[in-house]
């Protein structure tokens, strides 16, 4: 018992030893401790002002084969708003089949003869949007514009019809949650992907790679030091300064863009500690493979670029995406991160609800934990 | 002396892939010995030093350092011995002070034992006023010293000292080798190779290493009197020594002729007189060679050993 509390201690101070001289390395390398810090804040900036997804002025083509007030109310609605610009009337379904392929509009409300009529008795009105689907960001803004739009109005004249003053709440209106329909509400949780695993997987993926190629594992080695003693006793300072990103970007995010916070901002920080977790391994694991710092920093981008920008449910939809990439954005941690995210900011959900966002990246971070330990022989050749 | 050698190494052999670095190595080393380890570039030198420190597996054979099998019991190896790598010493952008508390930490040190130990590492570099000093600031020989104390923090029975005095300049490396005798005084077990041969002459017993094979080992008396017999004279001529080395190779009662630096190292039969080799030169055109009688060096064995092994594997 004595014995083993000793041992405990012994791997703490080794554990500790590791962190201090990392944190010293850190410290001396301003240039590298500076982009840390000024990374997140160029790109949250450049994203959030420059890059808008919001969709303005979609040409919209109108064909109305009901003609009453309730198929107009329903075209009111959509031109009330600037996201749609009405470019064409017509009767025909084919006219506007062929403004979609010359491009001279990208939506086009369809309302069949009979909707009013259907709209009074009980049975379900149907109206059509076409959706041009060639251009992907603005057909999913536009479809998630039309949504709210048809659905709020379709609750106006079904509460005018039956004299209630309050419409019944539609579940669907509910999981948009973002009223302003702003982009830069949603591009936080994907700029917090971004931000994080780009710069937490390429200070870890340098760190190792190092010590491999100054000689210094070997030193090291030489020492009482354990391989898992080495890994997360580097973790720990590039933790921190993880820690210190994910409060800029909230931060900014807040001040900046309005950006609300409906859950508790510890659960923000304990989602986005776990994803953080999850990447400095990442970055570990690569530096272990590689022994070599310019091959982990090449791996390091490719492997944390595309996967927060393409996979991450940040811009693209993952649903809509062919099976082995649905997969592939099924194991990988930013996805989790961005749904996690979105609940706790803009649902306010607690934890019991992102904790199905946490696992999996927990699990990521626990498998190459496990793999890197296994690849890290304390042999130097 | 009934206690068992601190080292004891039986068969040790590395191949990578079909390349043998070392080949069937035996020999122990006794506890608080000065055991130097020579060999030219590439002999399997640090391959040896890799293997005893837990750091690579043997391919076969074995060897106990401190009680403990390297290949078994690595664990137990790390925490009886200090080690200074050939190719890495220290953090450079570290301080001195960071280095040694790094180090400290690594061996499991902590509080005011920790204190202790790197207020005696900082003592043993001299740099106690120059503790915040970043280590790429010192220069060559202050830094291996600084490396040697923080090899020392934990107070191992054993250090493995790997080309410790390379780069070093000669004022700086007898400092060096200094401590080192300090320190086999105290008891320490110091492992330690070396290209620099005078440095040889320091140790208790010296082994040879010859393309991964342990050609000798012996003290360096008794190497020079083993592989270095007759008389050994130091030649010098005005005219260059050329001529002379190809004259006297060939003269009978000539066992070697080496080039030494300016000069030629001229082994004869213990009897014969060198004024025969002067009149032997005077006669076939070259004058004013003068002969000076000379104690062999280490480098006179290894010349000697190397040239046999170079011919037994050609
Ligand atoms: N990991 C390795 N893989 C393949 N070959 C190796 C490896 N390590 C060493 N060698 C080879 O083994 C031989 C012995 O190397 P070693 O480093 O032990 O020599 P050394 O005596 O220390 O030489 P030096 O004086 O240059 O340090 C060399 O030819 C080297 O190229
Ligand atoms: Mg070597």
């Amino acid at each position: 018992m004595k014995q083993l509390k000793q041992q405990l201690r012994a791997m703490l101070l080794r554990t500790l030893a590791m962190s201090y001289k990392e944190l010293m390395h850190i410290l001396r390398d301003k240039q590298m401790l500076g982009f840390a810090l000024v990374m997140p804040v160029m790109l949250i900036l450049l994203f959030g002002f420059a890059v808008s997804f919001d969709v303005e002025r979609v040409p919209l083509v109108l064909v109305d084969q009901d003609h009453t007030p309730a198929s107009r109310a329903l075209a009111d609605a959509f031109t009330a708003s600037r996201t749609f610009e009405v470019v064409a009337q017509t009767e025909q379904p084919a006219e506007a089949e062929r403004m979609f392929r010359s491009g001279a509009a990208k939506v086009a409300l369809v309302v069949p003869a009979g909707f009013a009529k259907a709209s009074l008795h009980d049975s379900e009105a149907v109206a059509q949007l076409l959706v041009d689907g060639a251009d992907n960001t603005t057909a999913s803004v536009a479809l998630g514009y039309a949504n709210a739009v048809a659905l709020a109005s379709s609750q106006r004249s079904f509460a005018a019809a039956m004299g209630r003053a309050e419409p019944p709440i539609d579940a669907r209106v509910r999981t948009f949650f973002n009223p302003g329909l702003k982009s830069s509400v949603f591009l936080v949780p994907g700029l917090m992907v971004m931000v994080l695993s780009m710069m937490a997987v390429m200070l870890t993926a340098l760190t190792v790679a190092r010590e491999y190629e100054r000689g210094s594992m070997e030193q090291l080695f030489a020492t009482p030091v354990g391989r898992l003693e080495v890994m997360l006793g580097k973790l720990g300072p590039y933790f921190v300064i993880g820690e210190v990103q994910v409060l800029l970007v909230l931060t900014l995010g807040v001040g900046i863009f309005d950006v609300p916070v409906q859950g508790s901002v510890a659960l923000v920080f304990a989602v986005s500690s776990v994803f953080l977790l999850a990447m400095l391994m990442q970055g570990m694991f690569i530096s272990v493979m590689t022994r070599n710092q310019m091959l982990a920093s090449q791996i390091a981008a490719i492997t944390t670029f595309l996967p927060s920008l393409l996979l991450s449910g940040f811009i693209f939809p993952i649903d809509s995406m062919p099976p082995p990439l649905r997969v592939l954005a099924s194991i990988l941690p930013p996805r989790y991160l961005v749904h996690g995210l979105r609940a706790v900011l803009l649902r306010g959900v607690g934890f019991a609800d992102v904790v199905r966002d946490m696992a999996p990246m927990l699990a990521f971070f626990l498998v190459l934990l496990a793999l890197a330990a296994r690849k890290f022989r304390r042999e130097v050749a | 002396m009934s206690t068992p050698p601190i080292i004891e190494v039986r068969d040790l052999s590395k191949r990578f892939g079909s390349f043998q670095a070392v080949n069937k190595v035996s020999f122990h080393v006794e506890r608080g010995e000065i055991f130097g380890y020579l060999g030219a570039n590439g002999a399997g030198k640090s391959t040896t030093i890799r293997m005893l420190t837990g750091l690579l597996a043997p391919s076969s054979g074995s060897a106990t350092v401190a009680g403990a099998d390297i290949a078994s019991e690595p664990t137990r190896v790390k925490r009886a011995i200090g080690y200074m790598s050939q190719r890495f010493s220290l953090y450079l952008d570290l301080s001195v002070e960071e280095n040694l508390r790094f180090f400290a930490g690594a061996y499991g040190l902590s509080g005011a034992h920790r204190e202790r130990r790197v207020h005696a590492a900082l003592e043993l570099a001299g740099l106690h006023d120059r503790r915040r000093v970043t280590t790429r600031d010192l220069p060559g020989g202050i830094r291996q010293r600084l490396a040697l104390g923080s090899a020392l923090l934990h107070e191992p029975a054993i250090v493995f000292l790997d080309e410790p005095t390379a780069g070093v300049d000669p004022a700086a490396r007898r400092g060096f080798w200094r401590v080192i005798r300090d320190l086999a005084a105290q008891g320490t077990t110091v492992f330690v190779t070396t290209h620099h041969l005078d440095e040889a002459e320091y140790c208790a017993r010296v082994g040879l290493m010859v393309d991964g094979r342990l050609v000798a080992l012996d003290t360096p008396q008794g190497l020079k009197t083993a592989h270095v017999p007759g008389s050994l004279y130091a030649v010098e001529s005005p005219e260059g020594t050329r001529a002379a080395a190809a004259l006297l190779t060939d003269a009978p009662g000539v066992l070697a002729v080496e080039p030494f630096g300016q000069r030629l190292h001229v082994r004869v039969q213990g009897s014969a007189d060198p004024l025969r080799f002067q009149n032997l030169l005077t006669s076939r055109g070259v004058l004013g060679a003068t002969f000076e009688p000379v104690e062999p060096t280490l480098e006179d064995v290894f010349l000697a050993l190397v040239g046999d092994a170079g011919k037994a594997t050609p």
